[in-house]
């Protein structure tokens, strides 16, 4: 490996320990994301509960709930990826010593893992509560993993665009949803279809592209976003 | 013989809104100089840095910065700059070591260096940034400035909230800068006595 390289890949591992420990020292963002995503989950299955839906609805209907409670916990705390540095003015040291590409991608890690949590506690509980069984758990697996790489990666670019304005969480939500909108219908298409245990493959190699755009769309994007 | 490390800009203009902070202002600084830049609050001297340092874009004008006679593109003269401001701030969250890891990590230095600075700037190395007083965090400041030898210095307020120790150590570490054929440019709202000051620039509001 090039010395360029591993001094890019020790950049980028720099900024996401770095995340991991200041978050661990604050629990800010983990806080309000258990939190958002814990009492929504249970609001869900005390309204509904296992009975609450047609037997014929529930596989349509459960995914696109799942879905729902991981967007909002994922709104309630990923626009801080960005927004803490402004607010606290470290983003000029950032700017001054980070190289902008590493610099996004330690973030991008740091959502991702932060997503991974979100989703490890909150879908097996989801599942439990509403009593629903999954046909293709490998399927449905892939589609948490793809899911969530899609909406961290999106939340990430968006996180620092609004990062610079005022009035940040209300910009997040008017910025975030065309740009999240296409991934949720997929990832709902594809949890349904791990649900139901029939096809499905189509949502999922959807996923991977708007990944794949996304990822590079954003690496692409964030230096002109980040530096004037 | 023209110098080698050399910072000249001319013009420069930039306006927020309709707020037009700085009107053509135009310098230049030689190795083993300071430029010293006064003026009242508002008048543009942080922006001036700013602009000079890459973090900002000028709407107007041209900023020239040369290291072993190449003129550096504005992403790289940001990375090379030292620069030290009131509105810089570091992680609260970490210690100043940590802190210092940190910054060293990500411009691929060793982390003694970081250690080095800490014990040259005298804070502790295991307190968090958050509990340390005004005139420590002055001090990680500089030590952030520093850490990667840079040439070319841009210090907003340097001695903002400094006692005389602090002061001295300040004039020193800028002493030394200067010494080994770095130069600097200064912003205050007063004058300041420093060493090697070859040029002052006065804006105005």
């Amino acid at each position: 490996m090039s010395r360029t390289a591993s001094s890019w890949l020790s950049e980028a591992a720099a900024v996401f320990a770095k995340e991991w420990r200041c978050e661990l020292r604050t629990r800010y963002a983990l806080n309000t994301v258990l939190l958002f995503a814990f009492t929504t989950l249970v609001m869900v299955s005390v309204a509904l509960g296992p009975m609450g839906v047609d037997s014929a609805a529930r596989a349509t209907v459960l995914p696109m709930l799942l879905w729902l409670i991981l967007l909002f916990a994922a709104a309630a705390g990923l626009p801080r990826v960005f927004g803490h540095e402004e607010e606290k003015h470290t983003a000029t040291a950032l700017r001054l010593a980070a190289t902008p590409s590493a610099l996004f991608c330690g973030k991008l890690a740091f959502s991702l893992t932060l997503f991974a949590a979100i989703e490890a506690l909150t879908a097996p509980l989801f599942l439990a509560m509403m009593q629903l069984p999954v046909a293709a758990p490998g399927r449905f697996l892939a589609t948490l993993v793809l899911g969530g790489w899609g909406l961290a990666a999106a939340s990430t670019l968006v996180a620092a665009i609004v990062g610079q304005a005022r009035g940040q969480s209300t910009l997040f939500a008017v910025l975030s949803f065309p740009v999240l909108l296409p991934l949720l219908l997929l990832a709902i298409e594809a949890t349904r279809a791990a649900v139901g245990g029939g096809g499905g493959a189509d949502s999922l190699s959807r996923l991977v592209l708007y990944d794949a755009a996304m990822t590079v769309v954003s690496l692409m994007l964030f230096p002109a976003i980040w530096n004037p | 013989m023209p110098a080698t490390t050399l910072l000249e800009f001319s013009g420069v203009v930039r306006a927020f809104g309709r707020l037009r902070v700085l009107g053509g202002v135009s310098g230049r600084v030689a190795p083993g100089t300071v430029l010293a830049v006064t003026g009242p609050n508002g008048s543009g001297k942080s922006t001036l840095l700013k602009c000079l340092a890459g973090l900002l874009a000028p709407d107007a004008g041209r900023i020239d910065y040369r290291e072993e006679g190449v003129t550096l593109d504005t992403a790289t003269r940001r990375r090379r700059v030292g620069f030290l401001s009131p509105d810089l701030a570091l992680y609260e969250e970490l210690t100043v070591e940590e802190n210092l890891h940190f910054f060293c990590r990500l411009r691929a230095l060793p982390a003694s260096r970081g250690g080095e600075l800490r014990e040259r700037v005298g804070l502790p190395a295991t307190r968090r940034c958050g509990a340390l007083s005004s005139g420590m965090r002055q001090r990680l400041r500089w030590a952030f400035a520093l850490l990667h030898r840079p040439r070319l210095l841009l210090l907003d307020e340097p001695l903002e909230h400094f006692d005389a120790g602090g002061v001295e150590l300040a004039r020193d570490l800028l002493g030394e800068h200067l010494a080994g054929g770095g130069l600097a440019v200064v912003a205050n709202p007063s004058r300041l006595e420093l060493p090697h000051v070859a040029d002052r620039l006065e804006l105005a509001l």
